[in-house]
This record gives structure tokens, sequence and C-alpha cells, in this order.
């Protein structure tokens, strides 16, 4: 029984979809941040971007069990023209 | 050579801008800014964050019809980008080669070069800009810009929400306009696309138009 309940805690931890949150420094014009939405919308892993300007956030959210990695999101940022301050993962 | 290249030009520069020279990596730029007293049409590739390259074409007129233009390559390199939690502020250097053609003092058509800088820095609602460009054709004409804006918004628009901005740009082109031409102009941008209306106070229009693919 406990090694079904473990299998099932592997199992259901890698279906969910992930929220990745990005603090990003520098994103002052929504224009200029299109560019953020535009990379992160080709990545298979990505379903879903929201930017908030007022937080200076984005929140990438993958398809379910799959994840971006720290890398990727520096690259992208990086080459969007922005810092990266902080990433937090829900 | 110089009707070519306008012509390739305009092809591939429906209408321009005036922002940052370098945006995004893998990005396009195409912007055409006119008033009666000068147009400057443009498209180029950000094919790296700090790097862009692209068509430029400027033409100046002055009040008596004469007039100059430059239709040129460009390569446009981000100097130094300071991001902050709430500002970000940018260095900016330009250089290109082309043709121009003119008949200001002298008529004729030349290679023409641009070198320029420009800096800025900007909040959600404070907006601040100078430029400097230098047009030269040995020989044949030479035409210098030097560009300052101020501006605010009076809200601060979300991501996908339309931004309104207020502002006021003051221009100099001593080779074809002696005096300083002041315009008050209103800037607005909605996800991708940027446009701006404005009339100086000597009653020119002012037309902007960019868009970033």
């Amino acid at each position: 029984m406990k090694k079904l309940f473990i299998v099932l805690f592997l199992v259901s931890s890698n279906v969910f979809a992930a929220e990745i949150s990005v603090k990003v420094q520098g994103m002052v014009c929504s224009m200029c941040a299109q560019g953020i939405k535009k990379k992160f919308s080709t990545i298979k892993e990505v379903k879903g971007i929201d930017v908030n300007l007022g937080q200076k956030i984005v929140t990438i959210t993958t398809e379910e069990g799959k994840d971006v990695g720290d890398d990727q999101i520096k690259k992208i940022i990086t080459e969007a023209g922005y810092n990266v301050a902080n990433i937090e993962r829900k | 050579m110089l009707p070519y290249l306008l012509g390739l030009a305009f092809l591939f520069s429906s209408s321009i801008s005036y922002s940052h020279p370098v945006i995004y990596k893998d990005g396009t730029m195409i912007a055409s800014q006119n008033m009666q007293m000068f147009s400057d049409n443009q498209i180029n590739y950000s094919f790296h964050q700090k790097w862009a390259t692209g068509l430029n074409l400027w033409r100046f007129n002055r009040d008596n019809g004469e007039t100059a233009q430059f239709g040129l390559v460009r390569l446009n390199h981000l100097l130094k980008r300071w991001n902050s939690d709430d500002s970000q502020a940018n260095i900016y250097l330009s250089t290109g080669a082309g043709v121009a053609e003119s008949n200001f003092e002298h008529k004729g058509t030349k290679a023409g070069l641009l070198g320029g800088a420009e800096a800025d820095w900007e909040t959600r609602t404070l907006f601040t800009s100078f430029k400097f460009y230098q047009f030269s054709a040995p020989k044949l004409v030479d035409v210098s810009i030097s560009q300052a804006r101020i501006g605010f918004s009076p809200y601060e628009a979300e991501f996908d929400k339309l931004q309104s901005w207020v502002m006021l740009q003051a221009m100099y082109m001593p080779q074809v306009e002696k005096n300083v031409v002041v315009t008050p102009l209103l800037r607005f941008f909605y996800n991708n696309v940027l446009w701006e209306i404005g009339s100086s106070l000597r009653s020119e229009w002012f037309l902007n138009f960019m868009v970033h693919i």
C-alpha cells in the first residue's frame, strides 16, 4: 500500500502543470516586452504566458508534466533585453 | 543606384519609428516618421540583443523646395543598458553607409555616411531621450539632427492595454531649418504597434508609425 502511494505521488507530481514566476528588471514598456511573450510562445513546453508590468513579473504556465529550465528562462529574458532578478516555481 | 536603393527601402518599409534602434533578438522593426521638413523610413532586424541592421531612407525638405536624401544600410548597437526595478536607460550607437542625393548647395549623387548616438531613460510614466545624427556626403551635403524629447503617461497601462503618452519634441536641423522646431505630440502603443501624432508650433504635422514583428 505504501509503495502504491509513493508511485501515485511520483506520477502525479509529473502530471500537473508548473507555474513559474519570473521577476524581471527593466520591464517598463509593454511594446518592448512583446519579445518576451513572442519567444516563450515558441517553446512547446509552454502553455501560457502572463506579463504583469505593475509587478514586473512574467508568469509561465507549462504543459502538464513539462518544465522550462532556469537557464532557458534567463536566456530568453536576456535576449529580450532585460535582467532576471528572481525565479520561483509553484 | 539611388533609385534602386530607395525603391528597396520603400519596398521593405511600409512606414518607422522613434523608439529603440535595437529591439529583442530576432525582432524586426518597421517604422516611418514623417514631417514636412523630413521623413525617415526604416526596417531593421535585431540579430542579437545588442545589434541590429537594416535599411534606412531619410529625406530632408527645405521650405524653398530643395531636398536631400540618404539611402543607407544601417548598423545599430546597444552600447549600454541599465535595467532597474522601475526604469530602463539605454545608450545606442548607429552607423550607416549608402547613397546620398541632394540639390541643396550642390547638386548630385555621391556616397553617403551616417554616424550617430542616442540615449533614453524611461519608467512606466516618464520618458526622456536625446539623439544626434550626422549625415555626410563629402563635397555634396551634410545634415545634422539633434532631437530631444520629454514625455509622461497619465496612467500605468497593463501589458495588453492601450498606453497613451503626452510628449514634447525639440528638433534642430540647421542645414534644413535654421530654427529649433518644437512639436507637442501624442504617443500611443498597443501590443506591438506604436503611433504618434502631433503638430509643431509652426503648424507642421507630425506622424510616426512603428511595428515590432
